[in-house]
Formats: structure tokens, C-alpha cells, sequence
């Protein structure tokens, strides 16, 4: 009975990490490679200032002009995507496993507020979802793929979730939503979710090419 | 609005389109990709979400009812995607839909930048589009004559060089009536500016060299103009996907300045061609900036009022709108300067929703209006918004310092029965500025 | 949970006390169920659950000092024991030094020898179950 999750647990979750934080590294540095070789003037003209005031306006909230126009779909987001990320994070649970293996801990969440947030994370994946069957301009572009990645995304909040409450068999939920927390990790740098990575430096470009070279807003 | 049902027939994409093999597909675009296709490609394609959310910043999105397959990551996704997807085993009819889309559905105006949250740019996509496709030799007919008009002549209208040096001569003539002292000076080497137009004004618009020599004249300037080649700023071949075209002529007008050693290049009032001299081009051909500085003639106008070379003598008696063209805000951030000069010259301006940066497209731009008769529906019904908006203004004049948007923006008048008309900068100062040496 | 007014940890200690006061003797005859350590105050987490009779018996445990340890200068000291004391006598609930913080205690006390010895609970939930612990009691008894 300790044999699987042990197994989730260790050797799974260096796999995990390893594809993680390995795989991120590997494709900023091959695209940083393919940039010097075909895009030099990305560097030439990427400016500080332009890049963080570019970053600044997408990161806060109704900062730029498509955020105000949809201020739900803005709200939606930035509470989806800041407890995607605080909860991992900020997790005791998860604390609690860093400290016990490699005797690290930081600051937590206080259980019942990272519950909720967990649920604000899958209610957004289900906002996003709505979206993509019915408004038009969404479904459109929409293919297998990008339910795949709202699954992958919702799946480590919809099971951590269950095996917090401990409904419907603890450890089938744990093990379960430490898989899907694998894959959620792995997954982060060889999909769409490589936004992550990419979003600050695609901001970074664009930002300085408006206001660097044509002297513009880009938001 | 309902989209004219039948197929719009045009050579350029037909008969280029039946030339095509599958195998020559597949190795022009996998040599495109491999040889040009950079981190920036890799980057907006496999960071975008899928999200749609640039739809909103599409005037032929908005303007067709919010059909997604106008959007802009609906147009991507009907273009490049599946080539990439398939490696460019992709069939000649979908060569020939891809140019559709991407020379004819786009105007490169960017504003989807200012939407899209990842910063993708799609008109850099759709330009690959078209620079595949040109590579293929499907591009649309009209454009593509002005894209061979440049290569055998070096400007954009099949413009022969002693017609070029006579009308400006011609012009010359015709100002002299009115200040007899004016000069249009060719090849004055050491000049202070050089002063480049596009190919249709020498061709259509001659009133427009006029008007600039009077204003020239009149604020005291030491300008030239080429006598050769290198006087026509304006570039199909960016806007075909023609690059090596578009480096010579580049170089070809970089190269009449420093031939004439002036200090700077003001290009007349055209933004596309300002988009190619000032951003495109120079990259191309390897220069961060350009190698003589230039400025568009709406920021030379600004400097001149504000530094006093020219005078309001009296104000345009009517209430303006201002047409901001993507080139020059987008492209430049000059939508205050514009205003600077309009509000000194006229009455009043009342602005259209959304205005400046965040301006629609006249949907002429991005080379759009060349492919010509055969699509002009196309951007008819593709900005419907904008004749919306310009009907909102409630005013009869329309400013806009670009020839794209004069084109454009007056089709839109006369298909939504409008009762506007268009003027230049140039138009309002020539007539509003004071004239001391006039007879 | 770590951070708390002053007001608030003041408030908490004498519920807890109170609490403890009526509860303690009503428990005192029984065989311990859960690990309810008053230090931690407000819990983010039910109390383990432990029936510390059963448990011996089933993992073979003797000796008291397998669990209450005594540490001295780092030393653990072989012969002593410490039953007499609680844990957070020793066992911070916020510093770690000198000693691990309490949580931590209790944590590697238990789950280190259910990991060692391939047996027991090593998971959250299995020892801090939601809603009353009723299973537990009954095998207690
Ligand atoms: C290596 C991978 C992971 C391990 C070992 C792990 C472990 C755990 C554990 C032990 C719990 C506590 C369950 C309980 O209360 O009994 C938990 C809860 C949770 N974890 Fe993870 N986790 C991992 C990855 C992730 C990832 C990647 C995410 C999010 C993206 C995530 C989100 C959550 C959430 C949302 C909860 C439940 C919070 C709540 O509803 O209160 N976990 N996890
Ligand atoms: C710091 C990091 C991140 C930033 C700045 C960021 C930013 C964005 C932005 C700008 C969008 C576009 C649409 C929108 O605004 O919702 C988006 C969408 C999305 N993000 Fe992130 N993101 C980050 C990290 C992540 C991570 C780590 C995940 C999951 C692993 C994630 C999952 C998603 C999903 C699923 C969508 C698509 C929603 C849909 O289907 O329309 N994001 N993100
Ligand atoms: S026309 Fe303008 S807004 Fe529409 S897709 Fe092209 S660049 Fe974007
Ligand atoms: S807004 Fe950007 S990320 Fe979203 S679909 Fe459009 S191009 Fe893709």
C-alpha cells in the first residue's frame, strides 16, 4: 500500500520536476539560440523600460484596452491565473512535503482559503470551457488539443480538491491528484502552457517594437 | 453583412495557383520556413491560446458580424497553421485561399497587437503568409503589377524617368504663377532635405508636388528632390512578401539621400511607405535605423508650425474629423502631431470611437487596396465600423495624412453614401498658411 | 495560521483551556484517541487520530522512550524518557532551533517509522481525517 504512492511520491515527482524545470531551460535557451541566429533584432531592439512597461500593463488588472472592454472575462483570469499559481505555491500540504524532504518551508495558506481558491481555479477552467462552446470567436480556433490542456490544468485542483475533503476514497484522490500534478508540471513547457515561459519575453519584444522603434502604446 | 457569394476571380491567385504542384509546395514552403522562420514565428504560434480574444480588434471582424473566420487568430488559423501542421504538404486550392486571406482579408494594421494579452504579432504572421505564397508566384494580379513596375523601374507606377523630371517641372511651372520665386530643386547635392513621395502622386496627384514646393517655399526650407531613381519612397514588394525587391528599393532611396548628402529624407504624406523606409526595410537590409533620418511629412509639418516657419493666416471654417493612418500611429505614435497641425488650421476636430493608437484601418492598407477592382468589395463590407464611425462624426471633411486611407476611406464614402470628403495636411496648410511672397 | 494577533492567541488559549478543563476528565479514563496537542491552537487540520494501546500492540512497541525521547545536548539520552512532559515542552510550534518545530516533530515521529518500517499511515488524510474519527474510537476500545 505504500508501494504506489511511494512511488508517485519519489521517483515520479523527480520526473516530473526534472521535465519541468529541464524541459523550461530547454526551450528558453533553444529559442534564445534561434533567435540570435534569425531574429537579431530582437535584442537589438528590446529595451528594459519598454519591456516592463509592455509586462506591467498585461499583468495588472484592466491595464491595457482589451482588459477593460471585457472586464469579466478580466476578473475571470487574473483570479484564475493567480490562484493557478498561489496554490501549488503557497499550499501547507505542499509545504509540508518540501520541508519533510529537503527541509525547506516558507510561508502558507491558510487550508481553507487555498480550498477555495482551488475551487476558483476550476471554476475558471470551467469559464474558459463555456467559452470555447459557445462564443464563436473562441470556438473557432478551438481543437481537441485545447480541452486537453483545460483538462490538464483543471485536474490537479479537481483532485486535490477531493482528497482534501477526503470524499469518495482518500487514496485514490491523492494518488490521483499527484499524477495529474505531474503531468500538470511536465506538461508546462511542451504545450500551450509554455505561455508561462514565453509570455514575459513576447512582451518584452512587442513592448519595446511599439515603443522603442514606432514610439507606442502596445496595450 | 452577407459576403458577395460568388468566387472572385483573380489571375495573379488562379492561374499562379494552377502552376502549383504538390511536391513544389511542399519544398518552397519547408525552404521558407528553414531559411526565414525564426524564433518570433515559433513563438506566436506556440504561445497563443487560442483564446480569440484579438477578434475585437478587427475591423472586418467587427464589420462582418463578428464572423470568426475574420478574426485575427481566425485567420491564422485558416493560413498558417495547417501549413505548419502539415509541413507544407498542403494542396494549390489552399495556396490560393491563404493568399485570399492573407492579402485581401488583412490590412497589417496591427491593431490586433494592442488586443492580443500574449503580444502576438499576427501581421508578422500574415506576412509570412504572403511571402510564402509569393515564393509560390500566387499573389493577386493588380499588386503584383505594381510589385513588377517597381523591379523593372524602380518606382510604383511604371513612371519613366524624363516623365518623372517633367512633371515635377510641370509643377514647377504651375507654382511659379503663384510665387514666382519657387524652385522645385532636382539634385541639389548638400540640401538640407530630400523630399520623396510615392509613385501615384507624380502619375494622379500632381498637386500634391505643388502644394509641398509651396510649402516648402514659403517656410524657408533647403530641400531637393531626386532626379533619378530613389524619389519614389512607396513599396509593393513589402506588402507582396518580395523582400529582396523591397531591400533594393530601399537602398535605392537610402542611397539618392546620401548621393545628396542632405541631412534627412521627409517623406510626403503616405504611411505605408513610411512603414517600409522607417521600419520594414531597414531591418531587412540590415540597418537598426535608418541610415539618414527620416520623418513623415505629418511630424515635418508639426515642426515647422511649431518652430514658426509657417503661419495660420486663417482657420479652415469647418469641423474636421481626423482619419489616424495605422503607419504613422501604430507605426510611429504621431496621432498628437497630427492633431497639433489640424487643430491650428481648422475650427474644430470632433474625433471618431476608437481614435489615435487605437484607431480602425481604412482597409485599404497592408497593400489591400492594390490588389485591386477585383476585391474592392472586400473592404467594402470589411469595414463597415468605419463608415459607422465616420458617420458618427456628423462633419463633412476628413483629414488623413496617408494616401492608403485617402483611397480607402473615400471608396467607403462613396459606397455607404456618406457625403465626406478627404483632405491632406498639405491640402489644409496650403490653403490656410500664410503666403508673403504670393502674387 | 502562523500569524495571529496577540488578541486572538490570548482568546484562543483560554478557549482551549476551558475546553480542556471539560473535556480532560471525561478522557482521562479512556485510552488516548487523537494527538490533540493545545499548542498548536487553531488547527488548519482534525487532530490525529492515535489510540496509542492499540498501536503499541500492533507495532510491538515496549519501551516509552521509542517514542518520548529525551534529546540533551542534541544526545538522545538511551536510558531516559520524557512521558511526563508534553512535546511542545520542547517543540516550538514557530521556532526550529534548538529543536524541530512541533508539527515537524510530530510528523517525522510518525511517519519516519511508518516509512521505515513500510507500515502505517504516511499520508495526510489517513491521519487527519474529516468528520469524527468513529472508527478509530471503536477499535479502541
Ligand atoms: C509532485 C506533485 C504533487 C504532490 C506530491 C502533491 C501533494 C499534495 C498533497 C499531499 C495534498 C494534500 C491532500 C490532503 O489534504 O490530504 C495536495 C493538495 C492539493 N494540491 Fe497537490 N501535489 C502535487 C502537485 C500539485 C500541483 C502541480 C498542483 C496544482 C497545479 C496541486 C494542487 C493542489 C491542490 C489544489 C490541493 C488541494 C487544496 C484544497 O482543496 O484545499 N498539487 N497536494
Ligand atoms: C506567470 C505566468 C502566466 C501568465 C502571465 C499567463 C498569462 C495568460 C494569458 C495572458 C492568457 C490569455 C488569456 C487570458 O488572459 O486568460 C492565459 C491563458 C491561459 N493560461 Fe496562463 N499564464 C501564466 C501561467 C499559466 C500556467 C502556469 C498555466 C497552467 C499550467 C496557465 C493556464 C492557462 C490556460 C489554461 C489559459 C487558457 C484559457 C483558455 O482556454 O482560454 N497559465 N494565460
Ligand atoms: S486587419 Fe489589422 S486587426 Fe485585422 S488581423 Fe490584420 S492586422 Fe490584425
Ligand atoms: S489574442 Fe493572441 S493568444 Fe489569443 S487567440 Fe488571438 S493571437 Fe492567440
Amino acid at each position: 500500500m505504500h508501494g504506489l504512492y511511494n512511488f508517485v511520491r519519489g521517483p515520479l515527482a523527480w520526473v516530473a520536476f526534472i521535465l519541468f524545470i529541464g524541459g523550461s531551460l530547454y526551450r528558453l535557451i533553444s529559442m534564445y539560440k534561434l533567435a540570435r541566429k534569425k531574429d537579431v533584432f530582437v535584442f537589438e531592439y528590446t529595451t528594459l523600460y519598454f519591456a516592463l512597461r509592455s509586462i506591467l500593463h498585461w499583468i495588472i488588472p484592466f491595464g491595457n484596452i482589451n482588459s477593460r472592454n471585457r472586464p469579466i472575462f478580466t476578473i475571470v483570469t487574473f483570479a484564475f491565473h493567480i490562484c493557478l499559481l498561489a496554490v501549488p505555491i503557497f499550499l501547507l500540504a505542499h509545504i509540508i512535503l518540501w520541508d519533510e524532504s529537503f527541509n525547506i518551508n516558507w510561508w502558507s495558506l491558510p487550508d481553507g482559503v487555498a480550498d477555495i481558491m482551488a475551487l476558483i481555479v476550476v471554476a475558471g477552467c470551467g469559464y474558459f470551457l463555456w467559452r470555447r462552446l459557445t462564443q464563436p470567436e473562441a470556438k473557432f480556433v478551438t481543437s481537441a488539443g485545447d480541452y486537453v490542456i483545460l483538462a490538464i490544468v483543471a485536474a490537479p485542483f479537481i483532485t486535490g480538491f477531493l482528497a482534501y475533503h477526503q470524499w469518495l476514497g482518500y487514496k485514490f484522490w491523492l494518488i490521483l491528484h499527484i499524477l495529474s500534478g505531474e503531468i500538470w508540471l511536465a506538461a508546462i513547457p511542451f504545450t500551450r502552457l509554455s505561455h508561462m515561459l514565453f509570455f514575459p519575453l513576447n512582451r518584452a519584444y512587442i513592448g519595446s517594437e511599439f515603443g522603442a522603434v514606432r514610439h507606442v502604446r502596445d496595450y | 453583412m452577407a459576403e458577395p457569394a460568388k468566387r472572385i476571380e483573380d489571375a495573379g491567385l488562379d492561374e499562379g495557383a494552377a502552376k502549383l504542384t504538390p511536391e513544389k509546395i511542399e519544398k518552397v514552403i519547408n525552404g521558407v520556413l528553414a531559411a526565414e522562420g525564426g524564433a518570433r514565428l515559433k513563438v506566436y504560434v506556440d504561445t497563443c491560446v487560442h483564446c480569440g480574444l484579438c477578434s475585437d480588434a478587427c475591423h472586418y471582424y467587427l464589420s462582418h458580424d463578428k464572423d470568426p473566420t475574420y478574426s485575427p487568430v481566425g485567420k491564422v488559423k485558416q493560413t498558417l497553421w495547417p501549413i505548419l501542421k502539415n509541413k507544407g504538404r498542403v494542396s494549390p486550392e489552399f495556396i490560393k485561399k491563404a493568399s485570399e486571406i492573407a492579402s485581401t482579408e488583412c490590412n497589417l494594421c496591427r491593431r490586433c497587437v494592442h488586443y492580443c494579452p500574449m503580444g502576438v504579432d499576427i501581421a508578422y504572421l500574415m506576412v509570412m503568409v504572403r511571402r510564402i505564397c509569393h515564393r509560390l508566384g500566387v499573389t493577386p494580379l493588380y499588386i503584383q503589377d505594381t510589385a513588377h513596375s517597381h523591379s523593372a523601374t524602380m518606382n510604383q507606377m511604371w513612371v519613366k524617368e524624363d516623365e518623372w523630371i517633367d512633371s515635377l517641372q510641370w509643377q514647377e511651372d504651375e507654382a511659379r504663377d503663384e510665387i514666382p520665386t519657387l524652385r522645385i530643386p532636382l539634385e541639389k547635392e548638400g540640401a538640407d532635405v530630400m523630399y520623396s513621395i510615392i509613385g501615384p502622386e507624380p502619375k494622379f496627384r500632381a498637386q500634391l508636388i505643388y502644394q509641398a514646393a509651396v510649402i516648402m517655399d514659403l517656410a524657408g526650407v533647403d530641400w531637393t528632390m531626386p532626379a533619378s531613381t530613389g524619389w519614389d519612397n512607396s513599396d509593393m514588394c513589402m506588402f507582396t512578401g518580395e523582400f529582396e525587391m523591397m531591400g533594393r528599393l530601399k537602398r535605392d532611396h537610402f542611397e539618392a539621400a546620401q548621393r545628396l548628402k542632405v541631412k534627412k529624407i521627409v517623406m510626403g504624406e503616405c504611411g505605408h511607405a513610411y512603414r517600409s523606409v522607417y521600419d520594414v526595410g531597414n531591418r531587412w537590409l540590415g540597418w537598426k535605423w535608418p541610415p539618414v533620418p527620416v520623418i513623415h511629412a505629418a511630424q515635418f509639418f508639426y515642426e515647422l508650425l511649431r518652430d514658426g516657419k509657417i503661419k495660420v493666416a486663417k482657420k479652415f471654417d469647418e469641423v474636421v474629423t481626423i482619419q489616424d493612418p495605422c503607419n504613422i500611429v501604430r507605426g510611429m505614435g504621431l496621432h498628437e502631431k497630427v492633431r497639433y497641425v489640424v487643430k491650428a488650421f481648422c475650427k474644430d476636430v470632433v474625433e471618431m470611437e476608437p481614435n489615435r493608437d487605437h484607431n480602425f484601418c481604412c482597409c485599404a492598407g497592408g497593400g489591400v487596396i492594390n490588389c485591386g477592382p477585383p476585391w474592392k468589395m472586400k473592404r467594402m463590407h470589411g469595414n463597415r465600423v468605419k463608415a459607422e464611425q465616420l458617420a458618427a462624426t456628423g462633419v463633412k471633411t476628413v483629414i488623413s495624412p496617408c494616401h492608403n486611407c485617402h483611397g480607402g476611406i473615400e471608396d467607403i464614402i462613396h459606397h455607404y453614401k456618406l457625403g465626406m470628403h478627404l483632405k491632406f495636411l498639405g491640402d489644409i496648410i496650403y490653403d490656410c498658411m500664410e503666403k508673403p511672397g504670393a502674387v | 495560521m502562523r500569524k495571529r494577533t496577540l488578541a486572538l492567541n490570548i482568546g484562543m488559549g483560554i478557549l482551549v483551556s476551558i475546553l480542556a478543563f471539560v473535556l480532560i476528565p471525561a478522557y482521562s479514563q479512556e485510552d488516548i484517541v487523537t494527538l490533540e496537542d493545545d499548542a498548536f491552537g487553531d488547527r488548519q487540520r482534525p487532530a490525529a487520530v492515535f489510540a496509542h494501546e492499540e498501536h503499541n500492540e500492533k507495532a510491538e512497541i515496549e519501551e516509552c522512550n521509542v517514542c518520548h525521547h529525551l534529546y540533551q545536548h542534541g544526545e538522545k539520552v538511551e536510558d531516559e524518557s520524557s512521558e511526563s512532559m508534553g512535546c511542545a515542552d520542547c517543540h516550538n510550534v514557530k521556532e526550529g532551533y534548538p529543536t524541530m518545530p512541533l508539527m515537524k516533530a510530530y510528523h517525522d515521529m510518525c511517519q519516519g517509522c511508518h516509512k521505515e518500517k513500510g507500515e502505517g499511515p504516511i499520508t495526510c488524510g489517513e491521519c487527519h481525517p474529516r468528520g469524527e474519527p468513529v472508527a478509530s474510537h471503536e477499535t479502541a476500545h
